[in-house]
């Protein structure tokens, strides 16, 4: 329009150019559909159907569906699931109608025209017909809602339930937002301009607060749609109006509270108000205020818990009654908060929470500052059963009915609220205290160590069946430890194992037995009372077991006792105990899950790690390594007394091994009970931290060993030796003959001799006997006890070893054809021996030996036989060669006389001539 | 964007009337369109001798439009993200805006175009909600005036119309 003066000169140059000229003018004035889009959504509703008035485009424009859809969709009335079904609905409805046109079309094919015409004719009649009676409806309905803003009282439902006859229908958007519109619009621009509270038509059309409320909700649900220009300032006016409404009610709600008039005001207004807003204030205030909360009935002192018991205990009976007391009376709340709230369930959740947050951790609080200023032990006690009895607590409320809800996650959320402040603490002492425990055990088992440190010598190997007594013991222990957690497990186990002999004190026994019967089965009734109960008496379930296990202990400490070993399986009990009870304390609160659970899971293993640490580092490494330097000491020469069976350091390293294969299968069997069996540890993953501790306790156990085995083989074949040396006669090998015939013609009596020596002893001598006894009683005595690849390296070793020494000590020996016999019987009992070792490895040498003792039989005048023996390598099967026979054979008693035929015969005539 | 760009960095453009004009690049970068031509540009492309071509934007709607840049250019960018939720509640003008839209009709719609044509979102908006307080509560009339748009329907179809929407009528 300012263009249309300016267009004129320029169209004088052509039609063309004046049909341009029009064309830019009409682009310019006009603006893109996209902008009057984006203007459409700028104005109010109003002035959007004015627009539609414009022209068809706009319309079109204004109509569009989108822009409805959305409207609704902000009050969260659009349900597009449901438009879709309609749509579906009504696709299927067209083509089904489509169908059955075609279907009557075709059959009636002769008046195919007329009947085409005219239904199109009836089709826009009743298309006619139904818009007219639309567009009347609505406006009647128009009409109807101006006679209402003046006088609702004929049909306010109408008007409160308009949002639950929407519709959510495609294309019909803006038709179901006309009839929000229509109904809400009057009443909330009304209130938008209204001065002051009483103004607004909606308090004078309603009277009942409950309709107040519904419409104040309707209301407020429809600012969500007001989006043009201005709209903040209407919803904060509105917001106000609804917070002057809303202080009404709660104050009328609060005078009923206080008159505690349940059935009457507090469930009218309870309910008033949950119409406007879900009835948060109401709710707060009720919570707030609630008389629970100033009974003087919940009120105990938490010191009673620590006052009732002796030092370093607690009991948890006072703190019973109390979760008892509150429980009762929140239980009972629920049955008020029914009859008062529309939704009792949130009620009572908030309810609880302030409770958990008020009372409980009031109680707890100052019980567990107090106990831990008072004691560690009864702190930690402490913390893990109140917070069993509070994760029951909170599992035993019955909440009023209400929408589904998991009770267990509740009642972990709520638990985890009281008892978060404390977690870490506790964690943290709860570690501390049991590493502190370990050491102190440790230390004063190391410090009994030294003192007997002088009569450490004095053992003896007491021949009882190991391996079924272990098994014995280890089916005991694994017994006590599969023993369900305790909350305050009280071991009597320190005193059986301190006065060792005494068969299990029968005052416990007795104690044990009287209890066992009423509380053997675990009362499981769901009721907290009887549970408590249960677990507030000291664990008698748990003490038989005890026993059993302490009374195992007990003979198998005095079957092994004596073996006043380095470390002591006692000790290491006494550990694995002590880190169960922590265990089983903390491992109280992994069932939290999430953070708090994960970091209790993690202390679980590091109380685990802690007990494999200190048991490994601390004690059984010190003994393995107090016993390798008593075995490096060990001398035979000093050593008096060589008639026992074995040699006494080695013995006494024996029994560790033993001992120590026993500790590192209880820590098996723990870790499988407590660590893996309830997931703290994982048993597939190799990284896990309890597992590597594991790992690294065997290995340093296999280290130990190992090193441990390797000086004894030093050891026993030092005293191997010392054996040869000393109880080796001279004559063993060489016998004195009947006549003095050290000259080259007695060979005659010397084989007559032979023949006498041979009927008065054929058997080995003495000193191998010895030998084979001192060697065999070792070997025999770590069957079982280590890794079977050990075992056979270790059997492998002391088989060679032998070897050397015997080689070592033949070359020391002179041998007649005499000794001989003796020797190859010698031979025989070694050869014997190691095979029974069952070390494939070892039998060749103690083969070659036997043959090599033969070449000591042969006669001197078959000089050229024996050289062709001591050259045939093949005999010895490789393990000696030609030159080391032949330094054997210079062993023999008259090699001198025969030195010359055999070499001869070994190396021909050359040597002669030379 | 690898080049430091000091904030003094200069811009020059041009109108379709080629009316040169120097800006500030911050300045520039409101309009999306030459903030992302600029990117792929290395900056001495643009020198006074060779600027940005701003075709159908003349210069007396480029001068208004860069005097808004001007003015807005601290303004934190808006992402596209909530641009969607702010789409919906309408925001008052602000007041240097509301003076700045004080133009003639002919004026508004340019610089509407322009911002269109520019991309610079916030000026397109504001010059919308100017539109559209412009014809807040005009008749149908009035608005089609207004936009210079011709009447299509029959008299007995707009009143069909009025009828259909007479819930929204304000009394």
């Amino acid at each position: 329009m300012y263009r249309s003066g300016g267009g004129g000169p320029r169209a004088r140059g052509s039609i063309l150019g004046a049909l341009k000229a029009t064309e830019m003018l009409d682009s310019r004035a006009r603006l893109p559909a996209e902008i009057m889009v984006t203007i459409l959504n700028y104005l109010p509703v109003a002035d959007q159907m004015r627009c539609a008035r414009v022209s068809r485009r706009l319309q079109e424009m204004v109509y569009d569906d989108t822009r409805w859809v959305s409207r609704l969709k902000s009050m969260g009335c659009w349900d597009e699931r449901e438009a879709r079904q309609r749509f579906e609905d009504a696709v299927r409805r067209r083509r089904e109608a489509a169908a059955a046109a075609a279907a009557s079309q075709s059959a009636d094919g002769a008046g195919k025209r007329n009947t085409i015409s005219s239904a199109t004719i009836f089709d826009a009649t009743v298309e006619q017909q139904r818009r007219q009676r639309a567009a009347s409806e609505l406006r009647d309905g128009f009409e109807t809602m101006k006679i209402g803003t003046g006088d609702t009282a004929e049909d306010p439902a109408s008007y409160l339930d308009v949002f639950k006859h929407v519709k959510s229908v495609r294309g019909g958007a803006r038709q179901e937002y006309g009839k929000i519109y229509k109904a809400l619009a009057p009443f909330y621009f009304d209130l938008v301009m209204a001065k002051t509270h009483t103004d607004p038509i909606v308090f004078k059309a309603f009277v009942d607060p409950e309709q107040q409320a519904q419409m104040l909700a309707n209301l407020h649900r429809f600012a969500a749609s007001d989006w043009s220009e201005g709209w903040g300032h209407r919803d904060s006016k509105l917001t106000s109006m609804m917070n002057i409404f809303e202080a009404a009610v709660l104050r009328e709600f609060e005078q009923g509270y206080e008159f505690w008039d349940v059935d009457g005001r507090m469930h009218r207004y309870a309910h008033v108000l949950h119409t406007l807003n879900g009835a948060k204030t109401g709710i707060d205030l009720f919570v707030q205020k609630h008389p629970l909360f100033s009974d003087r009935d919940v009120v105990h002192n938490p010191m009673d818990c620590l006052n009732q018991a002796f030092t370093d205990d607690i009991v948890l009976e006072p703190s019973r009654r109390f979760f008892e007391t509150l429980l009762a009376k929140v239980n009972d709340q629920a049955s008020v908060l029914e009859r008062i709230f529309p939704e009792p369930a949130i009620v009572f959740w908030s309810l609880t929470e302030k409770i958990a947050e008020d009372i409980v951790a009031e109680y707890t609080t100052p019980l567990f500052d107090e106990a831990h200023e008072r004691s560690i032990s009864s702190y930690l006690k402490a913390v893990s059963g109140i917070f069993e009895q509070t994760l029951r607590f909170f599992q035993s409320l019955t909440p009023p009915k209400g929408p589904e809800e998991d009770l267990g996650n509740r009642a972990k959320q709520l638990t985890l609220k009281v008892f978060e402040p404390h977690l870490d603490l506790y964690l943290q002492e709860e570690l501390d205290f049991f590493t502190k425990q370990a050491e102190v055990e440790v230390l004063q088992w190391e410090k009994k160590l030294s003192e007997q440190d002088s009569s450490l010598e004095s053992f003896y190997y007491s021949n009882i069946n190991r391996s079924a007594e272990k098994n014995d013991f280890l089916s005991s222990f694994k017994k006590v430890i599969m023993m369900p957690v305790t909350v305050l497990p009280t071991f009597p186990i320190g005193s059986p194992f301190a006065t060792t002999k005494p068969t299990p004190s029968p005052a416990i026994t007795a104690n044990g037995s009287a209890v066992l019967t009423p509380q053997s089965s675990r009362p499981q009734t769901p009721g907290l009372g009887n549970d408590i109960q249960g677990r507030g008496s000291p664990m008698p379930g748990a003490k038989a077991p005890t026993d059993e296990l302490a009374a195992k202990a007990a003979i198998m400490a005095s079957k092994l006792e004596g073996i006043k070993s380095l470390f002591s399986i006692e000790v290491a009990l006494d550990l694995v105990h002590k880190a169960k009870g922590s265990l089983g304390r903390a491992a109280v609160l992994i069932p939290l899950g999430g953070q708090a659970g994960g970091e209790a899971r993690e202390q679980c293993a590091n109380i685990f790690i802690a007990l494999v640490r200190i048991l490994g580092q601390r004690h059984v490494k010190l003994g393995f390594d107090m016993a390798v330097d008593h075995l490096s000491h060990y001398n035979p020469r000093d050593v008096s007394d060589h008639d026992q069976k074995g040699v006494a350091p080695l013995v006494m390293f024996i029994e560790l091994v033993n001992v120590g294969d026993l500790i590192s299968q209880m820590i098996e069997v723990f870790y499988e009970q407590q660590l893996a069996a309830p997931k703290i540890a994982d048993k597939n993953d190799f990284l896990d931290p309890a597992g590597l501790a594991k790992k690294k306790f065997e290995q340093m156990l296999d280290e130990s060993v190992a090193a441990g085995l390797n000086k004894g083989i030093d050891v026993l074949m030092d005293e191997v030796e010392y054996l040869q040396g000393t109880l080796q006669q001279p004559t063993d090998y060489n016998p004195i003959p009947r006549a003095p015939t050290d000259d080259m013609n007695n060979r005659q009596s010397n084989r007559a001799t032979i023949g006498s020596m041979a009927e008065l002893d054929i058997g080995p001598t003495p000193t191998a006997r010895r030998i084979v006894d001192l060697v065999r009683s070792h070997t025999n005595m770590l069957v079982g006890t280590t890794e079977k690849s050990m075992l056979d390296v270790f059997n492998g070793e002391v088989g060679q070893r032998l070897f050397t020494a015997i080689c070592k000590h033949l070359k020391r020996q002179r041998i007649s054809t005499d000794g001989a016999i003796k020797l190859i019987s010698d031979m025989n009992l070694f050869s014997d021996y190691v095979r029974s070792l069952r070390n494939q490895d070892v039998l060749p040498y103690f083969a070659a030996l036997r043959e090599l003792s033969q070449i000591y039989l042969i006669d001197p005048s078959h000089a050229k036989e024996m050289a062709t023996v001591i050259a045939d390598g093949d005999r010895f099967g490789g393990v000696f060669r030609a030159e080391e026979v032949y330094e054997y054979a210079q062993r023999r008693a008259d090699w001198y006389q025969v030195r010359r035929s055999v070499e001869r015969a070994m190396y021909g005539m050359d040597c002669v001539v030379m | 964007m690898a080049e430091a760009k000091p904030a003094s960095q200069k811009i020059w453009l041009i109108s379709n009337d080629n009316a040169t004009m120097e800006v500030d690049r911050v300045v520039v970068e409101r309009s999306m369109l030459l903030k992302n031509m600029l990117e792929d540009l290395s900056h001495t492309d643009i020198t006074q001798d060779n600027p940005i071509p701003i075709p159908n934007v003349n210069e007396a709607v480029l001068r208004k439009v860069v005097e808004w840049c001007e003015h807005h250019r601290n303004d934190p960018v808006t992402t596209p993200d909530d641009e969607s939720d702010a789409r919906k509640k309408t925001t008052d003008i602000e007041e240097w805006d509301q003076k700045f839209m004080q133009v003639d009709q002919e004026m508004l719609f340019e610089i509407i175009l322009a911002s269109n044509f520019l991309d610079i979102k916030p000026l397109l908006d504001v010059g919308c909600k100017t539109v559209a307080n412009m014809i807040k509560g005009k008749s149908p009339e009035e608005i089609r005036k207004t936009f210079n748009i011709t009447n299509d329907f029959s008299a007995e179809e707009e009143e069909q119309i009025r009828r259909e929407n007479e819930w929204a009528e304000d009394r």
